[in-house]
């Protein structure tokens, strides 16, 4: 504990990512309160303050129809984390899993679970999630299943080539030797040494599942309005450049602050993990 | 050592840069008009629907018969003449007519054409319906068997393109049949008409490049663009920094409100274009709480018809939208006065809902737009907001195009709400309400309000089979009074198509009323603009 | 057979009966989606007997397994079926398209080894003074922004307060060159059009870096992170302790080991590229096959989406086929396991 405060005091950056991620997930859980114009998350017109540039009081600008931006951004935030915890809790226990047993156990096991996880890597990981959600409606749950299939074979990859570096250390072996059984080598003597591997990736990929969100919604295939989502934002703002610049550029900051936050975060728990090994 | 080579090729690269500067500039005494519209251009005029297309079709193919400018009537084009018995009509058609390929333009090219246009069944091929069959009765004069009367006719015809008949039978692909794919395969990307422009390059992403036909067998003004770029689906924010660079000359008609706003502050000039179209928030009627008339009437009573039209002003003059004064545009036959607009009433909207067999607090209305229109968003926002001042709960869904016009087939697919733009596509109010409130015709994406209504289909059937402007005036006053008391729709605004343009071209047909031909797309007839720097 | 030539052909077959597997996953869900092909296909006013004999045609009453099977022999004779969007052949939509993405892609790939490399390595070596601190944030913001808002900031910036580079298109109306292999950069050095030359890589600035931004940062985070676990192995101390020059410790010894993780990466980073060509050329009317496959995703044109998702996976499983024989190459322990 003492170990993670000294690295998070000499490295300015980490202890930024902190402060971000902090930022983020506090605007999300408390936007009730912190919101000025609750109500502009959903359908409300008005149209006596619709384009307007950032002011007094609305920090960030109101959109077409009138509605405050910041207000809108913090709720965007709620939905945007919501969507990284389901998609990255359905998929890394799926992709670990696959690449522990795959790596290890080799032979058909293996040809026949890297060929399955070959076919899901082998559509580039956005493309998939666009045909899928072309195809279905494009509600929330739909975006959560399109992004988890892309998803989880990026985990098994990972652990896949890991576990096949590993299974040749010295460690396993001793293991074999003194014959500890399969599951035990796999799930006892591997994945721990996997761990640091894959938390550090998860801390960079909750940041990155919002990023694909976006992009998705961004390509007008996620989450469908009034329901904010920062990646339509910048989408239906995008039309109205150079003229309205609010209207992208404060959505799309907020993706990069997100993004960024968690990214230092993870780079902060790779060194922590780092010195813990 | 080194350096002396690299210094020595960058010289030769200067000399080179010189050189091409210097042989390039002739090239550019050309005048090149550019136009960008949202979606891809279809080439094929057999398919042509929507406004890219009608573009494409008015200036590389001719027709029989145009629009009469700054009027109502047809007048001849391809034809000299016409008679009719009322069922059949007899075209005689110009001599002196000749195809870009060199062909020369014979009624035989016109019954080819037709019975292409049947045969494929697509595109606006519904407005021939009630033509039974077209005959050659010798090399100038053509015969088109009506199954009925049919009044607007003659107005259909500025949607039957003449191809040419011979290049099309040495390009047949595959198919079945004699005809194999009736040449959809070479048409898809090649031109075969009369037209005063003719097709240099086609690519379905980028653009479609015309030259001007130096044959064409009306002359072409000098003025008139040698070259016309036809860009397809350009951000609205590149369009706006295109045109205020120089770089464009005359943006779609679907760019935002604000953005034509922006270009019109930055000197741009705003071309119109009134096509007989209006802006329909289409009602399912077949859908519990709106197959009741009063839940239907509550609904468009409570709609804020005047922020609809804020939503779409540009500038205190101009605007994307006039007020409505019921189911048919203002200036067409049985149009109300344009004094009697239509107003938010919320006292009455509530009587209505009171006399609704249903409780409004059962349902959930669906209100639908459609994902290439982003103005419906904000109509949807806008209808959501004033419905729940009576109580009604809603609910917005983003539909795309091809989605919706599947979903419409069925009843029971189709949304409560819907929003369509739609616009006669001959000028006649029979292409305009026909195909939406028709029962016979029920379930297209003009008509997801599976209207079923006596009256309303006898009186359109009449309106077909009257001739002359007042009995006709009468019959379609008497629908509109129908449809304003049944209320299928919300008649949300009169549309009219504004176009931001650089002052490189002037365009009388979209900017002169004199000159304006009353039909979408007609008004982009490049032959008829003048570029006038350059 | 040399152990080489055995693990080309090896990781040839595995790949074809991947694209198998993608090829019948795309095709389940383009098959499975509410909604009738054939109706989307003939449009609106299409009546219900043009519909069916459409169908029929198209043998969508057909089960399954025979559908994908009528499929698979039209796909053998090169035809993918013909798309709603543009009403031509899809094969002539992708060879017409396929030419623009892969420029953008390939220069923005280049971009990313060549700028993102090299930041990983200076990164490791400066570890923990401000290079690496300054190299960390550049690389973490250009991970940390998706490429559609690299695109639209960079354009703000850079055409449309400072008009220096075009914002949309691949070359200036007024340059016509003829087209041999569809790649402008090499069509234009072919017409001898220097001029040409330059305005088409005056277009690829913009789309091609805000492309690449992402790909920069992953490849420098990731080389300097798995160099900083390498230098904490023994090796390296030992490497110091007889004196070697860090540059040397740095490029020989630190770099190779971490390139394996490093190079696993950036094959799927190429897929992310692939991806994000996507965002990009929406942005900048890029009229690529990315651009097509957003306009026929959005339409719902069956055939034209399983035939850009054939060939946008045909192209990424052979740059993973060169990734893997790159890492076999570099580490001969994987090396051996493979000739086992």
């Amino acid at each position: 504990m003492k170990r993670t405060a000294a690295i998070l005091i000499a490295n300015p950056l980490s202890a930024l990512g902190v402060a971000l991620v902090a930022l983020v997930v506090l605007s999300a859980v408390f936007a009730d309160f912190i919101a000025p114009f609750p109500e502009h998350r959903g359908a409300v017109v008005d149209f006596a303050n619709f384009n307007k540039a950032p002011g007094w009081p609305y920090l960030f600008g109101t959109d077409l129809v009138g509605r405050d931006l910041f207000s809108r951004v913090i709720y965007a935030y709620r939905i945007s984390l919501m969507l990284g915890i389901v998609v990255l809790a359905i998929a890394v226990p799926i992709g670990v899993t696959i690449g522990l047993v795959a790596g290890y156990f080799g032979g058909w096991t293996e040809a026949v679970l890297m060929r399955i996880t070959d076919v899901f890597l082998s559509i580039p990981p956005l493309v998939l999630a666009m045909s899928m959600m072309g195809l279905l409606e494009p509600t929330l749950t739909n975006g959560m299943l399109a992004v988890t299939a892309m998803w989880w074979p990026w985990y098994t990859r990972l652990v896949y080539n890991l576990t096949r570096g590993e299974k040749e250390e010295g460690y396993v072996l001793a293991a074999e030797v003194i014959g500890a059984s399969r599951l035990h080598v796999v799930f006892r003597e591997i994945l721990p040494n996997c761990v640091p591997a894959v938390l550090t990736k998860m801390t960079l990929d909750l940041g990155f599942v919002i990023l694909i969100a976006s992009s998705l919604s961004f390509l007008g295939l996620g989450v469908q309005p009034p329901t904010p989502d920062l990646g339509s934002m910048v989408a239906d703002g995008a039309k109205y450049l150079p003229d309205s610049w609010w209207l992208t550029v404060f959505p799309g900051m907020a993706i990069l602050i997100a993004v960024f936050g968690f990214n230092l975060l993870g780079d902060a728990l790779r060194e922590i993990l780092g010195v813990d090994q | 050592m080194k350096t002396r080579t690299m210094s020595a090729w960058a010289g030769a690269l200067l000399a080179a840069t010189a050189l091409t500067a210097t042989t390039a500039l002739p090239a550019a005494a050309q005048t090149v008009l550019r136009l960008d519209e949202s979606a891809v251009g279809e080439l094929d005029p057999g398919k042509a629907t929507d406004y890219a297309d009608s573009i494409l079709m008015f200036n590389v193919y001719d027709t029989l018969v145009l629009p009469v400018q700054g009027g109502p009537g047809y007048a001849p084009h391809l034809a000299e003449s016409w008679e009719t018995d009322g069922s059949d009509f007899v075209f005689t058609l110009r001599d002196d007519v000749t195809f870009q390929s060199g062909n020369k333009m014979t009624a035989e090219d016109v019954v080819f054409s037709f019975d292409r246009m049947k045969a494929l069944g697509q595109g606006l091929s519904f407005l021939f319906d009630k033509v039974e069959s077209a005959e050659a009765i010798d090399e100038r004069t053509v015969r088109f068997n009506l199954s009925e009367t049919y009044s607007p006719f003659v107005a259909s015809l500025v949607r039957l393109p003449i191809v040419d008949k011979k290049l099309v039978m040495e390009n047949l692909g595959e198919g079945e049949g004699e005809m194999g794919d009736w040449g959809q395969a070479f048409l898809s990307a090649n031109a075969a008409g009369t037209g005063a422009y003719s097709v240099s390059a086609h690519n379905p992403q980028e653009e479609t490049v015309m030259q001007k036909n130096p044959d064409y067998f009306l002359g072409i003004a000098d003025k008139a663009p040698d070259e016309v770029r036809l860009r397809y689906s350009l951000e609205a924010a590149t369009v706006r920094t295109l045109l205020a660079q120089g770089e464009h000359d005359i943006s779609s008609q679907w760019l935002p409100p604000e953005v034509i706003k922006s270009l019109a502050a930055d000197g741009a000039q705003l071309l119109t274009e009134t096509g007989g179209g209006a802006f329909y928030v289409k009602m399912n009627t077949t859908k519990p709480p709106l197959d009741d008339v009063n839940c239907r009437l509550a609904l468009a009573n409570a709609y804020d018809y005047a922020a609809g039209l804020t939503m779409v002003a540009i500038t205190d003059e101009v605007a994307q939208g006039s007020p409505a004064t019921g189911a048919v545009p203002v200036g067409m036959f049985g149009a109300n006065p344009e004094s009697e607009t239509l107003e938010r009433d919320l006292e009455a909207a509530k009587q209505y809902l009171a006399d609704c067999q249903y409780d409004p607090a059962d349902f959930t209305l669906e209100i639908s737009w459609i994902g290439e229109v982003p103005i419906e968003e904000r109509f949807a926002l806008l209808m959501q907001a004033n419905f729940a001042e009576l109580g009604i709960k809603s609910e917005i869904r983003k539909v795309p195009w091809a989605l919706f016009t599947e979903q419409v087939t069925k009843p029971e697919n189709t949304p409560h709400i819907s929003q369509i733009f739609v616009n006669a596509v001959t000028g006649d109010p029979d292409t305009l309400l026909f195909p939406m409130y028709h029962s016979s015709l029920a379930g297209t994406w003009q008509s997801p309000e599976y209207l079923n209504d006596e009256t309303v289909d006898a009186l359109l059937e009449k309106g077909r089979t009257v001739s002359g402007k007042e009995e006709r005036d009468a019959v379609y006053s008497e629908l509109n009074d129908r449809l304003m008391e049944i209320a299928p729709s919300i008649y949300a605004y009169d549309r009219q198509s504004i176009f931001a343009a650089s002052d490189r071209v002037r365009a009388p047909a979209l900017s002169d009323p004199d000159k304006a031909f009353g039909l979408d797309g007609m008004g982009f007839s490049f032959r008829l603009m003048e570029m006038t720097e350059e | 057979m040399s152990p080489v030539v055995r693990l080309i052909l090896k990781r040839l077959g595995i790949s074809l009966i991947v694209l198998v597997g993608v090829s019948m996953l795309i095709f389940a869900i383009a098959r499975v989606i509410p909604g009738d092909p054939a109706r989307i296909a003939l449009g609106p006013n299409a009546s219900a007997e043009q519909v069916e004999a459409l169908r029929e045609r198209l043998h969508l009453d057909e089960p399954l397994p025979l559908q994908y099977a009528y499929f698979i022999a039209d796909l053998a004779q090169g035809d993918l079926g013909v798309s709603l969007y543009t009403n031509r052949p899809v094969t002539t939509d992708i060879a017409q398209f396929l030419p623009a993405t892969l420029e953008l892609i390939i220069v923005a790939g280049l971009m990313m080894i060549m700028i993102g490399l090299p930041l990983g390595v200076l990164s490791a070596r400066y570890r923990g003074a401000w290079p690496d601190n300054a190299i960390r944030i550049v690389a973490m913001l250009g991970v940390s922004a998706p490429s559609f808002v690299w695109a639209v900031i960079l354009m703000l910036i850079f055409a449309f307060f400072l008009p220096l580079f075009p914002i949309a298109g691949r070359i200036a109306d007024s340059f016509s060159v003829p087209s041999v292999t569809g790649f402008l950069l090499i069509d234009t050095l072919l017409a001898g059009d220097i001029r040409a030359f330059g305005n088409a890589a005056w277009h690829l600035v913009l789309p091609a870096f805000a492309l690449a931004l992402s790909g920069i940062g992953q490849a420098a985070r990731l080389t300097r992170a798995n160099m900083v676990e390498t230098y904490d192995r023994p090796f390296i101390e030992m490497a110091r302790s007889y004196g070697f020059p860090e540059r040397r410790i740095a490029n020989r010894y630190a770099f190779r080991p971490s390139l394996i993780p490093s190079l696993t990466i950036i094959g799927l980073d190429f897929a992310a590229l692939l991806g994000n060509a996507f965002l990009v050329e929406a942005v900048f009317a890029w009229p690529g096959l990315s651009r097509y496959g957003v306009a026929v995703i959005l339409r719902k044109d069956l055939n034209a989406i399983v035939g850009t998702v054939l060939i946008i996976s045909a192209m990424f499983l052979i740059v993973n086929i060169v990734v893997d024989l790159l890492i076999a190459l570099i580490n001969p322990r994987i090396r051996l396991s493979q000739r086992s």
